[in-house]
């Protein structure tokens, strides 16, 4: 009778089976963690104690009165735009050119797209390496002439947050590079013939066909990059783990720092709050975006 | 005419500029230690493979590699299980509050990980699984499985209804359906999920930092970053250390990019 596929048991059993494995794992270790870092965020706990204190919104006061919590949000904002302007801004230009281009197109999407799948940990040491005061950077500034220019990279409190920005951008462009191509493919060819038997230069077509059609695309590419750069920890904690001092300090290093090293566990819990309210709100436009492209 | 081999010079130079951070490494980790005078960009005389093996062995690679391949093929072999069950359920039974789950995964898009990792070791530990594989697991597997819950219910949605209807009419139960009827169908999308997965779980650093601290449990982006802390001016060992990291997801790339470029676009372009 239980293996009859029409019986009502079956009927009832069955959904509870095929979501069980999937359903418990995410409801213990994701949901719940969740919820639990709201709840922590208003407790004193340390993380190691038994005894935890609920202090209402004390850490929040705490959070909006802290000079740090706001230098690394201010951070992670300026961090967040210059990868944006990169990703956005030259992933579409890169994009167009490549649409153009037929010759060696796949060994050039090739290498601009492979550093995609190259963990931010490695990149992280990649970039460390070439950014050292003699490393191939500075070399490179020097042997064109540039030597003015070299400097302690990641040790330079004016510079270190965007060479990080910049390392970061090297290895998450290929992505805006191929989604912007997927939206090339899908305009419309004839917009191009018929701004050609009008005259128009290729800049033109670009300004006057290529960008209006891709749009919605520049919004996709636009929001993903922002709640993904919102993200990041690895790099900048393998790399300077927010310093010199705090001049590279993000949310996720200023985070860590304060919830897992220095047992600050209600802060930090509040901060990771701030954290996925900013995340939350920027994956809620790029689903209502991608739900609007799909109507 | 001029301007496509203009158009060609200028991807030329960009293209060269992404490989040069990954070749200058790879020509590092070859160069014996005599040749590090050179400036970078010179590719090694005397091949050698002598930091690889130093760091392979001495450096607990080896170790790393291990442990960082068990969990990455369990983390895909799971999701594609999991994952492919749930979103069977979610498109092809009725059920009460079905609305309300797929609120519920929704939500997972919008979590965090850095956001959530403090009480994600608290639970973690309470369960025991601190410095296990199985924690790590657990923990990549739920953070991520709603992704791949939407990846395939949107793939199952193509499948058509009158295929599952036979199927029920010709007496197979529905995990009857499900292994024969739909998943063979949805060949691509497990393809992607593995891909994915595989590649995500490879690659992290925070959740293996938090929840691996003893040494032979590490993984290589743990390995990586201690020996990056203690052998700072070790540039051969650590660009080998880097290679050795890089060269499955380079070359899982390199064989499947299509997938991997469809995969990667996929949430984005529809």
């Amino acid at each position: 009778m239980f293996l009859d596929p029409n019986s009502k048991w079956a009927a009832r059993l069955n959904p509870v089976l095929f979501l069980l494995p999937a359903l418990s794992i995410y409801i213990i270790f994701a949901i719940y963690p969740t919820v639990s870092v709201v709840e922590y965020s208003f407790t004193d706990w340390d993380g190691i104690s038994p005894e935890r204190n609920y202090i209402g919104l004390e850490n929040y006061r705490k959070m909006f009165s802290d000079k740090i919590f706001w230098e690394a949000f201010r951070n992670t904002f300026v961090w967040s735009g210059v990868i944006l302007v990169i990703n956005v801004g030259l992933g579409l230009v890169i994009a167009a050119m490549l649409a153009r281009v037929w010759k060696a197109r796949l060994l050039i999407q090739t290498c601009i797209v492979l550093p995609v799948v190259i963990s931010p940990m490695a990149v992280a040491t990649i970039w460390r390496w070439m950014y050292q005061p003699n490393g191939v950077i500075n070399q490179l500034l020097e042997g064109i002439g540039l030597g003015a220019l070299a400097r302690p990279w990641l040790g330079d409190p004016n510079v270190v947050l965007y060479a990080l920005a910049f390392a970061h951008s090297w290895s998450t462009i290929g992505l805006s590079v191929i989604i912007f191509l997927a939206g090339l493919q899908a305009v419309d060819e004839d917009l191009y013939e018929a701004s050609k038997v009008d005259g128009a230069t290729p800049l033109q077509q670009f300004r006057y066909v290529t960008m209006p059609a891709l749009r919605p695309v520049t919004a996709v590419v636009f929001i993903l990059t922002l709640t993904q750069s919102f993200k990041v920890f690895d790099i900048v904690w393998a790399t300077t783990q927010g310093g010199p001092i705090r001049f590279s300090e993000i949310l996720s290093t200023y985070m860590y720092k304060r919830g897992a090293l220095e047992n600050q566990y209600g802060y930090g819990s509040a901060i990771g709050v701030a954290l996925l309210v900013i995340v939350s709100v920027a994956t809620i436009i790029y689903l209502q975006i991608q739900n609007r492209k799909e109507q | 005419m001029a301007n496509r081999w203009v158009l060609l010079f200028v991807l030329g130079v960009i293209a060269v500029l992404m490989a040069a951070p990954l070749v200058l490494t790879l020509f590092t980790s070859l160069k014996p230690t005599t040749e590090l005078v050179n400036p970078a960009w010179y590719p090694p005389i005397d091949l050698t493979f002598e930091h690889y093996i130093r760091v392979w062995t001495e450096g607990g690679f080896s170790r790393y590699f291990v442990n960082t391949l068990i969990i990455s093929v369990v983390d895909a072999i799971v999701m594609i299980l999991i994952a492919s069950l749930a979103a069977y359920a979610m498109v092809f039974m009725q059920f009460p509050g079905k609305m309300l789950l797929q609120l519920l995964f929704v939500l997972g898009l919008m979590i965090p990980v850095t956001a959530v990792v403090l009480p994600l070791f608290q639970i973690v530990r309470s369960f025991g699984l601190l410095n296990t594989h199985l924690g790590v697991i657990f923990a990549d597997l739920a953070l991520a499985v709603s992704v791949f819950v939407f990846m395939f219910t949107s793939y199952f949605a193509g499948v058509p209804k009158a295929l599952h209807e036979a199927a029920r009419i010709d007496g197979a139960t529905e995990f009857q359906i499900y292994r024969r009827v739909v998943m063979p169908i949805a060949t691509p999308a497990v393809v992607t999920t593995a891909l994915l997965e595989f590649l995500w779980s490879w690659n992290d650093l925070l959740l293996r930092l938090l929840l691996m601290t003893r040494d032979e449990m590490r993984t290589l982006s743990v390995g990586l970053l201690n020996f990056q802390g203690t052998m700072t001016r070790d540039v051969t060992g650590l660009s080998s250390g880097t290679v050795i990291m890089a060269i499955p997801v380079v070359l899982l790339f390199l064989v499947f990019q299509r997938s991997f470029v469809r995969g990667m676009t996929a949430g984005a372009v529809k």
